[in-house]
């Protein structure tokens, strides 16, 4: 059998067995099944919440129902909900109010609650009553009919806005917050898959018979880009879960951004991974064993933590200049960046700096992990100085 | 030809390699022997390209070796090591594959080499549930899957029981005489080096001290002796022999080294006339004794 003539692609058949070992895995199962039943909480506290809209209210009547429809059609106005029943007479209405089958129950003359009236039912009732007194005066000063439409429908004040603000911003608020906790998870978990993957390979020693048939980059490469693909895989499974979830609920409309930013979340995660993985594994071929692992990457760690916390901050003031400098600086924008985006708050210029700066830095920092992971991972007794590793390669 | 050629390779302050240069002969087998510390498993290292040389080089049929020559190498290396969780036959077949071997041949040559290394236990194990001696022979195999053209093997009988040291060294005898593989392996036990081994290269603090077949490196020590037993002789007989002096007594007779030209012959006639001789022949050292003679110079 002859020498293959080149031995470019070697990469992929590491980065195929990375992903076929580790799917295989129970922490990759477990981790997803965790993924989807945070998810599927946070949609359906969306949901209900959504559903039940406004507050809502029982309202009973003893004779005449005109004032509680009244009240019931205006509190449909308001947002509010109002149930309207009937009860025979006062005796029954007392022991219905008793038991908290109604909040209230109003009579000609009367509003009557248990202990207290609601301040948001009280006055639409009262407003109810009003109206009906209202009609009885111009019924008296026989005022037309198309006059009164002509006051009720007409709008006395046009609305007007400092600002405007972008449609749906409160449910994109809640897809960018669902989003970015994924991509925090994702960028988190599988960089330290990415550490201590390679830490595994020190630690069995079986890293020299790799660098005996293939070269340290490309070694580097395929453990990258097998626990990316698998990390974007999980990552494409939950959004389309998610999304699923939220249209079966109806926690978002179908007409939402919430492809778009799923869409976002996974091509960031990709460029962010990139960026993070590379750093993880160079930190992970300073150590043998994996009880050392946490104290390489602490510094990894809290660049992503606080990357994190700014942008859960982005949700609420997207255009702070924290948050704007942290979506476009590599070590923390591919957390920060999508949230400005989901929100609107990211001019296309902000974007492109911050694509550039991040796909530009981790060009610049695959040779340097590079050198470090292979002047360090064959080196077995203990921890290895980034300066010695550095030295020890050529 | 396998050629290492004036390597060189400092670790901060110490010298680890001071100019190694030798070669393995397409066939040969050849013995790397040498004490512990003394450059054996980084000149292996710097020979499959897992460590980089300060300077030197390494030659493969005439043309400097590269990562792309070196998939067709076989390695064995001195620390031990193979994914524990995977299983043994998928485990080799990813590293043929990485290679350069495809998948289909990869398969059946594992297969054929669990059996050939009387691996005990099913293809499909994982590693970790192997014995060590097993693990070690998964690991020979290892080095062996991709049908190499040369074969590089740090320590490869250390931890080996008698009969898996038997069925390596068959597996040795086999790839260097049907395939024509350059083999060279380092180990400490020098009878086995000195039995297997066409070609011995001694190696001292990060020189090689002394290379050559085992009879021409016995050629090449500096002391002529030769062992007598001659019962009824009276002490100190050979005395009166120009350039015969005592080396040592042992077994009920003695060693005399000879030096100036001493004739041998001469020593026997006077035996002769002392009495009968049970015994006589030149000393011939083991490879231990020359190592340790070479060593200690």
């Amino acid at each position: 059998m002859s020498a293959a003539p080149t031995d470019r692609g070697t990469w992929r058949l590491v980065a195929r067995r990375d992903f076929w070992v580790r799917i295989r895995e129970r922490s990759f199962l477990i981790s997803t099944l965790i993924n989807i039943a945070v998810i599927s909480i946070l949609v359906l506290a969306r949901a209900s919440s959504a559903v039940a809209g406004g507050p809502s209210f029982d309202l009973g009547y003893v004779g005449s129902g005109t004032v509680a429809d009244g009240a019931a059609a205006l509190g449909a106005q308001a947002g509010v909900r109002i149930d309207v029943r009937s009860l025979p007479d006062l005796s029954t209405a007392t022991s219905a109010l008793r038991d908290g089958s109604v909040d209230a129950v109003v009579t000609q003359t009367q509003l009557i609650g248990h202990t207290s009236l609601d301040p948001t039912l009280a006055p639409l009732v009262e407003a109810s009553a009003r109206n009906l007194a209202l009609a009885a005066v111009l019924d008296a000063h026989h005022v037309s009919q198309q006059e009164r439409d002509a006051v009720n429908n007409s709008t006395p004040l046009a609305y007007a806005f400092l600002e405007k603000e972008p449609p749906n911003r409160n449910q994109n608020a809640a897809v960018a917050f669902v989003g970015v906790l994924l991509l925090y998870g994702q960028l988190f978990g599988y960089g330290i898959w990415v550490a201590s993957g390679v830490i595994e390979e020190k630690a069995s020693r079986v890293v020299e018979m790799l660098l005996s048939a293939i070269r340290p980059k490309q070694l580097l490469l395929g453990k990258i880009v097998g626990i990316g693909t698998l990390g974007l895989a999980q990552l494409i499974v939950i959004s389309s879960f998610a999304i699923g979830l939220a249209f079966a609920t109806n926690a978002i409309d179908v007409s939402s951004s919430a492809f778009g930013a799923a869409g976002l979340v996974i091509g960031w995660f990709v460029l962010g991974f990139a960026f993070y993985a590379t750093l993880f594994a160079a930190a992970g071929s300073l150590v043998t064993r994996m009880e050392e692992l946490q104290n390489v990457i602490v510094p990894i760690n809290l660049t992503i933590l606080v990357s994190f916390f700014i942008s859960i901050g982005a949700l609420q003031d997207p255009n702070g200049r924290l948050q704007v400098i942290a979506s476009i600086l590599p070590t923390s924008s591919a957390l920060a960046m999508p949230v400005r985006i989901v929100l609107g708050a990211a001019p296309a210029w902000q974007v492109a700096v911050s694509l550039v700066a991040l796909v530009g830095s981790t060009i610049l920092l695959v040779p340097f992990a590079a050198r470090l992971y292979s002047g360090a991972v064959l080196r077995t007794r203990g921890r290895v100085r980034i300066r010695e590793a550095w030295r020890s390669a050529e | 030809m396998l050629e290492l050629i004036d390597l060189r390779r400092r670790f901060d302050d110490v010298v680890a390699l001071d100019g190694v240069s030798f070669e393995v002969p397409e066939g040969r087998i050849v013995g790397f022997v040498g004490r512990n510390g003394s450059g054996k498993t980084t000149t292996m290292r710097i020979a499959l390209g897992v460590l980089h040389a300060d300077a030197g080089t390494v030659v493969w049929r005439g043309r400097p070796v590269d990562a792309v020559t070196r998939r067709r190498f076989g390695y064995m290396p001195e620390e031990r090591g193979l994914y524990p969780k995977m299983r043994v036959r998928e485990q080799l077949v990813y590293l043929a594959r990485l290679r350069g071997t495809p998948k289909g041949v990869a398969r059946s040559r594992a297969t054929e080499l669990l059996e050939l290394l009387e691996v005990v236990g099913d293809p499909n194990d994982r590693m970790e549930t192997l014995s060590l001696g097993n693990q070690q022979r998964v690991q020979l195999a290892a080095s062996l899957v991709h049908e190499p053209d040369v074969l590089v093997l740090d320590e490869p009988f250390s931890g080996l029981d008698p009969v898996g040291v038997d069925v390596l060294a068959d597996v040795l005898r086999g790839q260097a005489r049907d395939r024509g593989v350059p083999v060279v392996f380092s180990s400490h036990q020098l009878e086995l080096v000195e039995r297997l081994c066409d070609e011995v290269v001694l190696i001292d603090r990060g020189r090689i001290v002394a290379r050559g077949s085992i009879d021409e490196l016995r050629a090449m020590r500096v002391r002529n002796l030769w062992r007598i037993e001659v019962p009824a002789a009276t002490d100190g007989w050979w005395e009166v022999i120009p350039g015969v002096s005592l080396a040592e007594r042992a077994d009920g007779g003695v060693v005399l080294e000879l030096t100036g030209g001493a004739d041998p012959q001469r020593i026997l006639d006077l035996a002769r006339a002392e009495g009968d001789v049970a015994a006589f022949g030149p000393v011939r050292p083991s490879l231990a004794e020359l190592f340790r003679e070479v060593v200690a110079e």
